[in-house]
């Protein structure tokens, strides 16, 4: 999806994410509790996830799309801390090598069009000692459950340019990280991970 | 109202929706094929709308299976000329019985 199309997603993406928001919140304030020392926030889309940030933290937000920064202003200046953002390709983002202590991602892998250049990308600006924190959705591996995602994953690609048969584990393997922690959030197909370079 | 509780609803709705369309286009030839065809068209509409206010894969995953089982069955009811109120309430059920095994297996998964 280009950027233009993620601009024009932009005007109803909040509206599509409210359920699950009300569904997701306790576990995203629980995974992010992991956040700390300076903060990579990938897709920050319209800021939803902000909410659920702990206080304090020091994050610079990127997102591919103008429109969805604009429409996170009042999310970014009601959190109560500091975030930068900057319009910016997760595949090849402009920052200097070893910059960050934490990566956060939320439904971001499922987003981008070759994951696993973006995860390298990101274990490039992350600290060796750094973690990559991630809100995910994934094929699941239960075929009962998978079929009907494969099938939906071609009408969310045209709407929301979200793919819903991604690999991200492997995915996250293959570009040279190593999962150290992993919890279902639904079914096997929404996943809280964290993961350090390997 | 708690979404867990909403989940069982939406199942039992879609499930009573879907064989009331299918019940009423009552599929006059391939029954079963036709009906489940049609069961799967027809939540696709109601994914969209129904996502938003429930959750993505919460309504994603159970309407998928509940529109192609209910589909199939009801088509095979109305086409044995089955009264449309049992074909309705089957539909009901059967989205209801949907919903309890995903609310089940989701505990297992995420109690792993």
């Amino acid at each position: 999806m280009s950027k233009q199309s993620y601009d024009g997603t932009a005007r109803y993406f909040d509206y599509f994410a409210t359920g699950d928001m009300r569904r997701w919140s306790p576990s995203q304030r629980a995974l992010f509790k992991n956040l700390k020392g300076k903060v990579l926030y990938i897709g920050i889309g319209t800021g939803q996830e902000i909410v659920n940030f702990p206080e304090g933290l020091n994050i610079t937000a990127a997102d591919l799309s103008f429109e969805m920064l604009k429409r996170s202003n009042q999310r970014v200046e009601n959190y109560p801390g500091k975030i930068n953002r900057c319009q910016m390709d997760a595949e090849v983002t402009g920052f200097a090598d070893n910059t960050f202590d934490t990566i956060v991602t939320v439904c971001v892998l499922c987003t981008v069009k070759q994951p696993v250049n973006c995860l390298q990308e990101l274990k490039r600006v992350l600290k060796p000692d750094g973690q990559l924190v991630m809100f995910e959705h994934v094929l699941s591996k239960n075929p009962v459950y998978g079929l009907p995602l494969k099938m939906m994953s071609y009408i969310t690609e045209y709407l929301q340019g979200t793919y819903l048969d991604r690999n991200t584990i492997a995915n996250v393997e293959r570009a040279g990280f190593k999962i150290h922690s992993h919890k279902n959030v639904y079914l096997d197909i929404v996943k809280a991970l964290i993961a350090r370079p390997a | 109202m708690n979404l867990k509780i909403a989940d069982f609803f939406v199942g039992a709705f879609s499930g009573a929706l879907v064989a009331t369309v299918v019940s009423y286009i009552s599929p006059p030839f391939m029954p079963m094929l036709l009906g489940g065809l049609i069961g799967m068209l027809l939540v696709i509409p109601m994914k969209i709308a129904l996502m938003p206010l429930f959750g993505a894969f919460e309504v994603m995953i159970p309407l998928a299976i509940i529109g192609m089982t209910v589909g199939m069955g009801a088509g095979m009811l109305s086409f044995a000329s089955v009264s449309s109120n049992i074909v309705i309430a089957s539909g009901a059920l059967t989205g209801l019985l949907v919903a309890t095994i995903i609310y089940f297996s989701n505990k297992r998964y995420t109690t792993q």
